[in-house]
């Protein structure tokens, strides 16, 4: 299993409203998520995911509404919102420029300069 | 912002709710990694142990939770607050000086603001206001709602109202346990409570009453007032009996607390159906011989514009006005009258009318010295802040943010403005009872209802947050322009000019704005009282009136003038009596009684009239108007003797030119004889003080005046005066006895001095001179408050300058003159600013002097001279203590 790879500054939110664009989740069950989603690559603290939940709430990025868990137990689920959606589809247009723009970047060779 | 303001209240409300949530989710995190270790096989505890560890520290994550939700600006307000109010606590006496400020200032806003709302601003408490409208019509001169019951019938046959109705205000005589009372009341339209939709408390109001006698006994709806003061709300008061006029009349209603009739200012107590009127005058419904005091009302049928409504009316109005038998409306002034809509919604507009301009001037009044209270404010803030200019600066130095630091000083200046503002409110309901007294006087008091309505308190609630704003920005702002390194070093006591120079800056706006309300209110102050005493040509010290009815079907002609002569006996041997007389009317009675008149020999186009009064041969030495030519009226008219009559000046030289008067004829439009002038008496100001004297018609009480038709009657109303050579209060008390003691059946009302008659005349005049005044008082303390303020804080600042100086060999009397030189010149800076705008503003108030210019140079020499005296006073007291500085111990203070 390779080394979690420390998360960029930023890329927090947008994992987050990936993940939960997929199906509604509570705060563990998104950590499980991305962790599940990177192929265990990205590992975020266990802590600093609900300051991130709570900004995008606010946001109104995301929802929350209580419910039940898979083992009965009442927990907080988050669905992603149609402003969310939105902003997902931007953050993943841009993500994918620059990360297409550092692997040009990092695959440059000294012919080409 | 929004989402800022949206947050807060989420917070204030629903804080608990928010951490419970919190705690719950995060405990629920915790759990379920716990399991999903337990699972994995790690043994209970150590899964516990290691689920709290990774998920960090929580009070810390709460914290960023609640920042990131957007709780941080709640939390930061409420430790700003509680800040502020430490803050507040510490300096008493300067809060209690910027408190007491604000609480008067926005007092005096409040109590304007919500006698506007009552007079101006109110609608009525009945179904859609806005759809009701007065069918009235103007002339060329104009406009008035006066109709009468053929126009209304008109008026009815047309599709464009959903319902017509009309009222006539009607003074009545109710038959209580103990005598009689005379209540207000109206005749109105049978179908009136329906049309205009007024609630009802108890029982049903007019819907579908006749306006024809019908024989069945009649019906009254009274006010929530009424109920309450005659019947102690029972409930039982449905079907109950009124005896009103001598006839029995049967309750059938109570209308809504708030709802007085239409006619602004009045209370209706009593309703009656037009019918029972009709059994009284019998022609009233058919009459088209003039304008009656019926008022017409409709409420536009749905779906009609306003447009369409007035075209309707304005038609019909039209083809009315140019029958031949309504050539009486016609006046050779005016070619052409209109019919004209008039918005019913807020009742009938003269209050409005008489009263926008009086209280719009107020209201600019109050606002100027709220402007001087929150310049006071303001200062002393400056000077407050500059003590914590170290406070400040170390709290800079270690990291505080300046936008947080603003915050903060805006949270102190909005937390004294709230308390201000709440004072406020307890000074404004204080005083309306003071302001509403201004109204309430004269035969028909005005009753108004001040109120804390929602929109008066969103007035209040606004202006204080907006004086807080005005005056916490600018010393938040110097505040926290702070140099570090200087304000650590001096040890807070940091010099800077500029505080100074703001300071005297508000000072001299604050005496400018101060000039303005005090010129304005000394012309209101002086012209009141050259109304009260210029001579108008009648006299009104010692005089006592009353008004005497002898109405109903209890008294004959004979019976009435029987009593009039008798009564008249026993007033004169009453000790204390000078002289009475008996009267149709008397000077500034708030009548207008004109009448047409036929002079031989006299032709000019128009239509004219003459002021007429029917007065006793003592009226003229009772009230001290002078017969310049000619005779006066006898004791008693011999039988047979030719009808004579009285003139003024005005009359003599509008009909007769430069040729005598005396022995000429007129004749009344409405009666057959002529009357032969036989002296001409001075001339009065007896009906509008304001305007010269009227040309004026006298008859002798005793003369029988034929009508048209031949019958003559004595006058069932009448004034009667008494003049006295001591107290006049105490004949009050005779008067009813004598009254009483002839008749049972007759009524005194309205007893009162000649002044008492003359200033409910002048009622808008007392008020802006009163409330004025008050203002203009509240704004010379204030001012003084701030010129005392700053003066003093100057001199606090120098004392070691003053110090030096004085040990360089400066005398006492060197140091006092500098410290009041600089007052002076404070002073008359302000001064000159605010006496340059005066002379340009104080036009406003012109409309309600009286000889009197708004430029008058006496008044302004007086305000300067006032406000000089203010300062000498305001910067003795800080001179006196810059004199008393010792050298040795200035010099050591720092």
């Amino acid at each position: 299993m390779p080394k979690p790879t420390e998360l960029l500054p930023g890329t927090l939110d947008m994992l987050i409203l990936k993940a939960v664009s997929l199906r509604p989740l509570h705060g563990y069950g998104v950590l499980l998520r991305i962790a599940q989603i990177s192929g265990n690559a990205l590992q975020i603290p266990q802590g600093s995911l609900y300051p991130a939940l709570y900004r995008l709430e606010r946001q109104g990025l995301i929802a929350a509404e209580w419910g039940e868990s898979d083992n009965n137990r009442r927990a907080k689920f988050y669905t992603i919102t149609a402003p969310g959606r939105r902003r997902l589809k931007e953050e993943t247009a841009s993500w994918d420029r620059l990360a297409a723009a550092i692997a040009a970047a990092m695959n440059a060779k000294p012919s080409e300069v | 912002m929004l989402t800022r303001l949206r947050a807060t209240i989420v917070g204030l409300f629903r804080r608990d709710r928010f951490e419970h949530d919190m705690a719950e989710e995060m405990r629920f995190h915790m759990r379920a990694y716990a399991d999903d270790l337990q699972c994995a096989g790690v043994s209970p505890q150590e899964a516990e142990r290691r689920a709290r560890m990774e998920f960090g520290g929580v009070e810390s994550l709460r914290e960023d939770c609640r920042e990131a939700y957007g709780f941080q600006w709640f939390d930061e307000l409420r430790q700003d607050l509680r800040y502020s109010g430490r803050q507040i606590l510490r300096a008493p006496g300067f809060s209690a000086a910027v408190i007491v400020s604000l609480a008067l200032g926005i007092g005096a806003n409040t109590a304007i603001f919500s006698l506007m709302d009552a007079v101006l601003f109110r609608t009525l408490p009945i179904a859609d206001p806005t759809s009701v409208y007065y069918l009235a019509h103007r002339s060329a001169t104009d406009s008035s709602s006066s109709s009468n019951y053929p126009l209304l019938e008109r008026y009815r046959s047309t599709d464009v109202f959903s319902g017509v109705t009309a009222y006539s205000g009607e003074t009545f005589t109710v038959s209580t346990a103990d005598g009689r009372e005379r209540v207000n009341g109206q005749f109105v339209s049978g179908n009136y409570h329906d049309v205009l939709g007024v609630p009802m408390v108890l029982g049903r109001g007019f819907t579908n009453e006749s306006d024809r006698p019908a024989g069945q006994p009649p019906v009254a709806v009274i006010s929530h007032a009424y109920w309450e003061r005659r019947f102690a709300r029972r409930q039982d008061v449905i079907g109950q009996t009124l005896t009103i006029g001598g006839r029995a009349v049967t309750i059938v209603g109570v209308t809504v607390p708030d709802f007085h009739g239409l006619d602004s200012g009045y209370r209706t107590d009593i309703t009656l159906p037009i019918s029972v009127n009709v059994l009284d005058e019998p022609g009233f419904l058919g009459d088209r011989e003039g304008w009656t005091s019926l008022s017409i009302i409709g409420r536009l049928a749905p779906g009609v514009t306003e447009g369409r409504a007035l075209a309707a009316v304005d038609a019909i109005f039209r083809r009315f006005w140019w029958e031949p038998e309504n050539a009486w409306a016609r006046d050779p002034r005016s070619p052409s009258e209109f019919g004209l809509l008039m918005p019913a919604g807020k009742g009938s507009s003269w209050l409005r009318q008489r009263y926008a301009t009086p209280l719009r001037t107020l209201m600019g009044m109050v606002g100027i010295v709220l402007l001087i209270a929150c310049a006071n404010v303001a200062n002393l803030l400056l000077a407050r802040a500059s003590a914590r200019s170290r406070e400040v600066a170390v709290r800079l130095s270690i990291g505080a943010g300046r936008t947080r630091l603003v915050r903060q000083f805006l949270t102190e200046s909005l937390l004294l403005a709230g308390v201000g503002g709440a004072l406020g409110l307890a000074v404004a309901v204080a005083s309306s009872g003071a302001i509403l007294s201004l109204f309430d006087t004269g035969q028909s008091p005005i009753r108004l209802d001040v109120e804390l309505n929602g929109r008066v308190l969103a007035f209040t609630i606004a202006i204080a947050i907006l004086t807080g704003v005005a005056f916490g920005l600018v010393p938040a702002f110097r505040a926290t322009r702070v140099d570090l390194t200087q304000a650590l070093k001096e040890g807070g006591n940091v010099r800077r000019r500029g505080r100074l120079a703001v300071g005297k800056t508000l000072v001299v706006a604050q005496i400018a704005l101060c000039v303005l309300v005090i010129a304005a209110s000394g012309l209101l102050v002086r012209s009141l009282r050259n109304l009260r005493t210029f001579d108008a040509g009648f006299q009104r010290d010692n005089i006592l009136l009353f008004n005497l009815s002898t109405g109903g079907p209890s008294f004959t002609p004979e019976s009435r003038a029987a009593l009039y002569e008798q009564l008249d006996q026993r007033l004169r041997r009453l000790p204390g009596v000078a002289a009475v007389s008996f009267s149709s009317r008397s000077p500034i009675d708030n009548s207008a009684e004109t009448r047409g008149i036929v002079v031989p020999g006299f032709q000019a186009p128009g239509r004219h009239g003459v002021s007429a009064y029917v007065v006793t041969p003592d009226f003229f030495q009772l009230f001290g108007m002078r017969l310049l030519r000619g005779r006066g009226f006898e004791a008693m008219p011999r039988a047979g003797a030719p009808n004579v009559a009285l003139v003024n000046e005005a009359m003599a030289r509008f009909y007769f030119g430069s040729s005598d008067p005396i022995g000429r004829t007129l004749r009344f439009g409405t009666e057959q004889e002529f009357s032969t002038i036989i002296g001409v008496v001075e001339d009065s100001r007896h009906e509008v003080l304001r305007e010269a004297a009227p040309a004026t018609v006298y008859t002798p009480f005793w003369q029988p005046a034929k009508g048209l038709d031949g019958t003559s009657d004595v006058r069932g109303r009448v004034t009667v005066e008494i003049r006295a050579t001591s107290s006049i209060e105490a004949l009050e008390a005779s008067v009813r006895n004598e009254v009483r003691a002839l008749s049972k059946d007759a009524t005194v009302w309205y007893i009162r001095t000649m002044q008492q008659q003359l200033d409910a005349a002048l009622i808008r005049e007392r008020l802006l001179a009163k409330l004025s005044s008050g203002f203009g008082l509240l704004a010379l303390l204030l001012a003084f408050i701030g010129l005392y303020g700053v003066m003093s804080y100057r001199v606090a600042r120098r004392v070691r300058e003053i110090g030096i100086r004085v040990a360089l060999g400066a005398t006492r009397g060197m140091v006092l003159g500098h410290v009041l030189r600089e007052t002076f010149g404070v002073a008359v800076a302000g001064l000159v600013i605010g006496l340059a705008a005066a002379l340009g503003t104080t036009k406003v108030v012109s409309a309600f002097l009286f000889q009197l210019s708004p430029r008058d140079p006496a008044m302004f020499a007086l305000v300067a001279a006032l406000l000089l005296v203010t300062a000498l006073v305001a910067g003795y007291l800080p001179a006196r203590r810059a004199a008393g500085v010792e050298p040795m111990q200035a010099l050591r203070s720092e």
